[in-house]
C-alpha cells in the first residue's frame, strides 16, 4: 500500500479543532494535603494544592520495554546526590531492571519518605533532589521524620480511584520550622536475574513540588503530608 | 486557610486529600489518543483525535511501582501489598540464583463494542482480533517513543478483509514482568478504556495508525 505525503505531513490536513486547545479534562491528578497540629495537636492550617511534578526520573522509570528495545536507547537516571546511571531494561536475564522480593537476594526497592525542604528551585521536571532538605533531627530548623503511611489497595469510588500515601513530621527543633517544598524519595535497585549482585542502588527524587504558599510548623507541633494519586477525579 | 479541628478525622482526611474545590491549573498529566486513517491508496482520509478520559486502577498500581517502590521496606523481604492486591503479583518470587526484577510493556488494542467505563475494567467489550477474517484488523509490532515529557505508544492496523472495519472503543494495556533466572511471567492489565465519539471507519484494505500519548507536566 502506497502512504502519501500526508503522513509526512500531517499538520497540513489537520483539523483546526483537533489541535491541543489547553482545556481537556485530565483523567489523572495529583493532590497535596498538608496539615499542621500545634503542641497540642490542635489543626490549625490545612494547605491544599495540585501537585504538579512529576520528575524526569519517574516518568524515565515509567517508559515501556518497547521503547528501550526499538531504539536502542538508554535513560538516564539522576540520584539525589548527583550520580547518574544508564538505565535499558531489556526482556532477558542480563538486563539490569527494578529489583522485585524474592528468596535468594534482598535488594530491596522502596520509598524512602517524603521529604521535606525550606528551599525551591525553578524547574521540578529536571530535579532530582531538594533545593534545601530539611534534616530529620531536632536541631535547630529540623524536623523529625516519621515513616511514610503505604496503602495497601487502591480504593475505587464510582468511576474514581485513588490512592494516597502520607507522613507525619514533628517539630522537637525549640522554634518555628518552615516547609516551602516537598518530593517522594524512593530507593531504586537495579539487578540483572542472573546476578547475584546489583548494578545500581540510589535514592531518586520521584515527585517534587514547590508549595504555592510556605508552611510554618510550630514549636512542639507537627505536620502531615499527603500525596493522593487519583484517576477520573 | 485556618479550619477548625477535625472533627470526625478519617472522614474529614478523605475529603482533604481528594478535594473538588482547587482551581484548574496546569494538571500533572494529560492524555490523548489520535486516530489516521488511510485509504487503499495511502491517503489520509480521516483524522481524529480526544482526550483519553478512563485509566483504570491498574495504571495507577503500575504508577505506584516507581513512587513506592516494589519492597514494602528495606528490611521486609515482601512485595508491596497494593502489587499484591490489585496486579496479583507475587509477594515473594522462589529462586535458587541470582535474583528477581520487573520490568513492563505497553500494547494497544481496538474494539467494535461499547460498555460503561469502570476503574476495575479487565478488558473490552468486544475486541477486535488480530488476523485477516471478517472484522479482523492485522495489528503491526508496537511503538514506543518518548518526546519531551511524554510516552507515546503506536500501533498501525491494516484492514485485509473487502469490507469496512468500525473501531469503537480502544485499550491501553499493560504487561507486567517479574523475572527470575529460570524465566519471566507475565500479567496483563487494562491500563485505559475510552471509547471514540464518533467510530474510527477503515475501509477495505485500508489502514489506521492508532496513538496514545501520555503527557507528564514536563
Amino acid at each position: 500500500m502506497m502512504v502519501g505525503k500526508e503522513i509526512e505531513d500531517i499538520d497540513a490536513v489537520m483539523p483546526r479543532d483537533a489541535y491541543n486547545i489547553g482545556k481537556d479534562t485530565p483523567t489523572f491528578n495529583v493532590y497535596l494535603t498538608v496539615v499542621v497540629r500545634d503542641s497540642e495537636g490542635k489543626v490549625v492550617k490545612v494547605h491544599r494544592q495540585r501537585s504538579h511534578s512529576p520528575t524526569a526520573n519517574f516518568i524515565g522509570l515509567m517508559l515501556p520495554l518497547t521503547y528501550f528495545a526499538v531504539t536502542g536507547n538508554t535513560y538516564t537516571i539522576k540520584t539525589t546526590g548527583g550520580s547518574t546511571y544508564s538505565y535499558q531494561p531489556l526482556n532477558n536475564n542480563n538486563s539490569p531492571c527494578i529489583s522485585y522480593p524474592n528468596s535468594s537476594r534482598s535488594f530491596p526497592s522502596y520509598i524512602v519518605m517524603i521529604q521535606v525542604g525550606s528551599g525551591q528551585q525553578p524547574n521540578p521536571y529536571t530535579a532530582y533532589s531538594l533545593a534545601a532538605p530539611i534534616a530529620n533531627g531536632s536541631g535547630t530548623g529540623q524536623l523529625v521524620y516519621g515513616q511514610p503511611m503505604i496503602p495497601s489497595n487502591i480504593t475505587v469510588s464510582g468511576s474514581s480511584a485513588y490512592f494516597a500515601i502520607s507522613q507525619a513530621f514533628s517539630n522537637n527543633s525549640g522554634g518555628t520550622v518552615t516547609i516551602t517544598e516537598v518530593g517522594i524519595v524512593t530507593q531504586i535497585v537495579l539487578a540483572a536475574s542472573i546476578n547475584s549482585s546489583s548494578s545500581f542502588s540510589g535514592n531518586i527524587l520521584m515527585w517534587y513540588d514547590v508549595l504555592s504558599s510556605s508552611i510554618s510548623v510550630p514549636d512542639g507541633g507537627s505536620v502531615t503530608i499527603y500525596y493522593t494519586f487519583t484517576v477520573n477525579p | 486557610m485556618v479550619t477548625p479541628d477535625l472533627v470526625n478525622e478519617e472522614e474529614d482526611i478523605t475529603k482533604l486529600i481528594i478535594p473538588d474545590d482547587l482551581p484548574d491549573e496546569q494538571p500533572a498529566f494529560k492524555a490523548y489518543i489520535e486516530a489516521k486513517v488511510y485509504d487503499k491508496e495511502g491517503h489520509l482520509i480521516q483524522y481524529h483525535r480526544q482526550p483519553m478520559r478512563s485509566l483504570t486502577r491498574y495504571f495507577l498500581a503500575l504508577m505506584s511501582i516507581p513512587i513506592l517502590g516494589t519492597y514494602q521496606n528495606a528490611s521486609t523481604n515482601s512485595a508491596q501489598n497494593l502489587l499484591v492486591n490489585v496486579l496479583g503479583l507475587p509477594s515473594n518470587i522462589t529462586l535458587g540464583n541470582g535474583t528477581a526484577n520487573i520490568y513492563w510493556d505497553f500494547s494497544i488494542q481496538l474494539g467494535s463494542g461499547t460498555q460503561t467505563f469502570s476503574p476495575t475494567l479487565t478488558g473490552l467489550a468486544a475486541p477486535i482480533a488480530n488476523g485477516t477474517g471478517t472484522g479482523q484488523l492485522v495489528y503491526s509490532t508496537i511503538s514506543a517513543l518518548y518526546v519531551g515529557s511524554s510516552i507515546i505508544v503506536l500501533i498501525q492496523v491494516s484492514n485485509s478483509t473487502s469490507s469496512a472495519i468500525p473501531v469503537t472503543e480502544i485499550g491501553l494495556w499493560g504487561i507486567v514482568y517479574t523475572r527470575a533466572y529460570t524465566g519471566a511471567s507475565s500479567y496483563n492489565f487494562l491500563l485505559s478504556y475510552d471509547t471514540f465519539s464518533t467510530a474510527i471507519q477503515i475501509p477495505a484494505s485500508g489502514m489506521a495508525m492508532f496513538q496514545i500519548t501520555l503527557s507528564f507536566t514536563g
